[in-house]
């Protein structure tokens, strides 16, 4: 049954499309322990930004990238010195609260500017594929996987291998400590924040051209995001990635093994199953999160 | 008469005159229009409250409880649908038995979501509710998937119809405050207090915390699928992503939070403005596109000058135009009740 | 505390008052018949909002182009029409608001149906409880017939479980030589395509036609090239698909990519969103596939050729453009107009009682209700055929030849 390694293969390929959307989400999660609701908004947001530069100018999209990322890095610093830093009292709360309402508001916007009709990237060469085995992987899913692979790993490089980078993982593990230490964490929250939108404005590249989009579609990408970092362990950008896998092979070998409509719900269960016997989930950490 | 006594007093028929308002509210304002929103706008006000007891009283946020509303309108549509019972007053006869089958499955998603906490707990609560909707939709036997779920269709006239609807709604809502207020009044409240302060320390103190937190999720729930229950009586047919919606779940928490989460008027306060401004700013404004973006304006607007919720700011100001500016809220056992029912200023 | 509690009753109250006075608090009876000659408003629930907004815009279009086309011969027995549109953002909450508002605030005379069987359901429990008709031009899946409505009528030629009906006899006419042996089903788990997919199933699994993937899936999926790939593994000669516009043009697209070509496929909509569709997936790609249809530009149904050219005139493009949306919106309105001349009347018993009986002429052709309001006609098959959809079975609709098997997708 062909079926079953070829949806392997598709998952994998669309894994890391949402791995990458999951990495910006667990990012800003794990510097300021915020819960962005609005990630998945700022995903169709990127989608929009590169369909506007396609339609208008015709710039491929993976080009397009060279403008909108930088632009959405920008806009989150933006909003997290205006929006997210005022924030006082109960911080986790408060700003799903303001997230949620700055998705609304760019939902609104979008839907002005580019109507709710549903949009997809087209790139001219979207029909072009790749023969394997007895099926055929289109090219936009190949460089799409790519293009995760490649800002993942800068990511990881920059987490790691510079100053910034150990900053943000100081921040992370413990903002106090980090404080004393002599990190700006104000600074450091800011552009840490500003590097997750700038992700997810690639992940909105890659999202649209394989899905259609219009400007509801960031309910339902958001509830995926959210469940694929719990499942990796809130502030885990490893955990983001294998959580990203496992939901997008599980759904893609149920969808064929079983019938699609129960897809998601198998993942689900995976979820439940193993947040009831490690609720801090695969790569998390156990630190005390009440303060 | 003491200072005390008048106090109460004045509580007991201020409170009074509220009730008797309500009740009378299709009295003034008969027309199906008004009475349509007031339907929703209940509905909100018991949703607001139910939701508050889960999380403003232990803290942990819920975004999940329209799993709870979708489950009480599927229990009722079945159960009226496989016992034959005809349209009229009968079905609301049925509502808390819906009440007693959501607190079923609200014990089962209680057990599993509350092992974990805070920003986990919140997400845990979400994939719940995607996995009821799953089951709402695939289950097509029983629910009858993407198809929907039919009611009984009564038929009263359009100037009376929603009348009986207003009435199921307002005792649900007027029950939910008094369960709220009791809790305040509790052992078993002051205990969720603890928890939400500090569960830790809760617990070497000795709160059964696991009990106390399943018994109020489980409270929430059931308040919440009743109220589920009559919404689909009333709009008389159901689809499983129009009842078990998330942008529900979000409505209620945000009422919660505008009005103050943890205060017992606070839910009520935040859902007389919010769900009205709603469906007004939809119908006017809905064709125009940028009603979310309003929305989104005013919300941001309150959250970042009123972070406590409008019933504790507005509580403050007073106290201190009253008192002067020099003392804050300080002495008196009955302020020292509301300190405590608003969560503080924590560190970030 | 005394004050704290007073501050909250109060404004507990303030906040009440405000918000029932806004609302506006006349006892209202409901919109009774008109004066004779007074203008006129007609009340309809759209989705210019929300997962249905892009078929919204399209029913906003047949009812402007029909009222504006009303007026111009005098209006609706001498009243001139004007359209209300609110918004329900494709939600059943908003619509149950917005149809009490309109009929009980704003007094409309008339409503007219929303977008989809989702919305009609609710809509119409609202509307039959005032006594209002409710002509709707696109809720028509099976629970809409049976709650016992009488005053709601599907403006279609079919109940949409029947839209298939017409390619399966197509299919099972072909000579056994040619007749395909195997066929692979897809749909979404929505009350529009599942019904009619199930359906076209079991009639073709009765003549014996071997059903080698039948799978559904959820409405909310975004990606469906997973699902593309079942089928197209599957490799059977008729391709039978229960979409709507974006999945439809996502198979096509998953198909060319995959260089599948099945001997036919037929979507249950996609096709019949004209220029739209074939802008997206490229005129080329569009030979061949199917649709059901019940209504095509070249038709010549009753005041088709007005609407068309009064369409193209006001809204621009070309005919092959016009989504049949569109035209579904146009007959309801054609179908109100003649029910009140024949009842002489615009008041809204007389209506329903006018179109439980006779028969109607609109651009989908004729059609008549029954009790239920269910039509009993039938659908035809469309196909595209040199960048044009045309009508090619049954031969009384038809104005071209099937092709088949179909064409080639592009490289």
């Amino acid at each position: 049954m062909t079926l079953v390694p070829q949806a392997i293969i598709l998952g994998i390929l669309t894994g890391g499309v949402y791995a990458l959307m999951a990495s910006g989400l667990t990012l800003i999660f794990g510097v300021m322990r915020i819960i962005n609701v609005g990630h998945g908004a700022l995903v169709i947001l990127g989608a929009y930004l590169s369909f506007a530069l396609l339609r208008s100018l015709h710039i491929d999209p993976f080009l397009s990238l060279v403008v909108t990322m930088p632009a959405m890095f920008v806009l989150g610093v933006v909003m997290q010195v205006v929006f997210v830093r005022p924030l006082k009292g109960d911080r986790e709360a408060l700003s799903v609260l303001v997230t949620y309402a700055l998705a609304l508001g760019i939902e609104g916007l979008l839907g002005f500017f580019f109507t709710n009709n549903y949009q997809q990237l087209n790139a001219w060469y979207e029909t072009a594929s790749i023969p394997l085995f007895n099926f055929r992987i289109a090219y936009v899913y190949v460089f799409g996987f790519a293009l995760c692979l490649a800002i993942l790993g800068g990511i990881f490089w920059m987490l790691y291998r510079t100053t910034f980078g150990r900053a943000i993982r100081a921040t992370m593990l413990n903002r106090t400590a980090a404080q004393l230490v002599g990190v700006d964490v104000d600074r450091v929250s800011a552009l840490a924040f500003g590097v997750g939108v700038a992700t997810a404005a690639a992940g909105g590249v890659v999202f649209g051209i394989t899905n259609v989009f219009n400007p509801g579609s960031h309910y339902d990408l958001i509830s995926r995001l959210l469940t694929i970092i719990v499942l990796g362990g809130l502030g885990s950008l490893r955990g983001a990635i294998v959580g990203a896998m496992v939901m997008l092979i599980s759904t893609d070998v149920t969808a064929v093994v079983i019938s699609p409509v129960w897809a998601s719900f198998v993942f689900f269960v995976i979820l439940i199953g193993v947040l009831v016997v490690r609720p801090q989930g695969l790569y998390g950490i156990t630190v005390r999160d009440r303060a | 008469m003491t200072p005390a006594r008048r106090t109460s007093a004045l509580k007991g028929g201020a409170l009074l005159v509220v009730v008797v308002l309500a009740l009378l509210v299709p009295v003034f304002a008969a027309d199906p229009a008004t009475t349509n929103i007031a339907v929703f706008t209940t509905m909100y006000v018991g949703l607001a409250t139910a939701w508050n007891i889960m999380g403003g009283y232990t803290g942990y946020i819920s975004l999940g409880h329209a799993a709870f509303f979708g489950f009480g309108s599927y229990a009722l549509g079945l159960l009226l649908a496989h016992l034959g019972i005809a349209a009229g007053y009968t079905p609301f006869l049925f509502v808390p038995v819906a009440g007693i089958l959501t607190v079923v499955i609200a014990l089962a998603i209680g057990w599993i979501a509350l092992r974990t906490r805070a920003a986990t707990f919140v997400i845990v609560t979400i994939s719940c509710m995607f996995i009821l909707q799953l089951l709402a939709e695939n289950l097509v036997g029983l629910t009858g998937g993407g198809s929907g779920l039919s009611f009984p269709v009564p038929t009263w006239s359009g100037d009376f119809f929603n009348t009986p609807y207003y009435y199921a709604m307002l005792v649900l809502a007027l029950v939910g405050l008094a369960v709220s207020a009791g809790i305040r009044r509790s052992k078993f409240g002051l205990g969720l207090l603890a928890i939400r302060d500090d569960e830790d320390k809760a617990l070497a103190v000795g709160v059964p915390a696991r009990g106390f937190k399943l018994t109020a999720f489980v409270i929430s729930a059931a308040l919440v699928g009743m109220i589920g229950a009559v919404y689909g009586y009333y709009v008389t047919y159901i689809y499983p992503q129009f009842v078990i919606d998330p942008l529900v779940g979000l409505s209620m928490v945000l009422m919660v939070f505008l009005g103050g989460l943890g205060t017992l008027w606070g839910p009520v306060v935040g859902a007389l403005i919010l769900e009205p401004a709603q469906l007004w700013l939809s119908y006017n404004f809905g064709a125009s596109r940028l009603y979310l973006v309003f929305y989104a304006a005013v919300f941001l607007v309150v959250i970042l000058l009123l972070p406590r919720g409008i019933v504790p700011s507005v509580t403050d100001l007073v106290v201190r135009w009253r008192h002067g500016s020099a003392a804050g809220p300080a002495g008196g056992s009955s302020e020292t009740r509301e300190a405590l029912a608003a969560p503080g200023v924590r560190s970030p | 505390m005394r004050r704290p509690v007073l501050t909250t009753v109060t404004s507990i109250l303030t906040v009440s008052a405000l918000g029932l006075t806004a609302c506006g608090s006349s006892s209202g009876g409901t919109g009774g018949t008109a004066q004779a000659g007074t203008p006129i408003t007609i009340g309809v629930s759209v989705s210019l909002t929300g997962d249905f907004s892009g078929d919204g815009k399209a029913l906003v279009q047949g009812y402007d182009l029909w009222a504006q086309d009303e007026n111009a011969k005098g209006g609706l027995l001498g009243h001139k029409v004007t359209m209300k549109y609110v918004d329900d953002a494709s939600s059943a909450q908003q619509v149950v608001t917005n149809y009490q508002n309109l009929i009980t605030q704003d007094k409309v005379a008339l409503v007219f149906g929303p977008f989809s069987s989702l919305l009609t359901i609710p809509a119409s429990t609202v509307t039959n409880r005032f006594g209002y008709a409710f002509p709707e031009p696109a809720g028509g899946g099976p629970s809409v017939f049976t709650r016992g409505i009488g005053s709601l009528f599907f403006v279609q030629p079919a109940a949409v479980e029947d839209n298939l009906v017409s390619f399966t006899q197509w299919v099972l006419s072909l000579p056994a030589s040619q007749r395909p042996a195997t066929a692979a089903y897809a749909t979404e788990d929505d009350p529009f395509t599942q019904p009619q997919v199930d359906r076209a199933r079991a009639l073709l699994e009765a003549a014996g036609v071997k059903t080698l993937s039948n799978k559904v899936y959820p409405a909310e999926a975004t990606d469906w090239t997973p699902l593309a790939q079942q089928v197209i593994a599957a490799n059977a000669d008729v391709v039978i698909l229960g979409t709507q516009e974006p999945d439809g043009v996502a198979f096509i697209k998953a198909f060319q990519q995959q260089h599948y070509n099945p001997k036919a496929l037929i979507e249950t909509a996609g096709p019949d969103q004209g220029a739209d569709f074939s802008g997206k997936v490229g005129v080329a790609n569009t030979a061949g596939v199917m649709v059901p249809a019940g209504w095509y530009a070249s038709a010549k149904s009753s005041g088709n050729a007005k609407f068309v050219s009064d369409f193209t005139a006001k809204y621009g493009g070309a005919p092959g453009d016009i989504s049949g949306d569109a035209a579904e919106a146009y007959s309801v309105g054609q179908v109100v107009d003649q029910a009140a001349t024949k009842a002489n009347s615009i008041a809204n018993s007389a209506l329903i009682t006018a179109l439980h009986n006779g028969t109607y002429q609109t651009v989908q052709g004729p059609m008549a209700f029954d009790a239920t309001g269910k039509p009993n006609g039938a659908t035809f098959l469309v196909q595209w055929q040199n960048g044009t959809p045309v009508p090619v079975y049954p031969a009384a609709a038809a104005i071209a030849q099937p092709v088949y098997p179909k064409p080639n997708f592009g490289p």
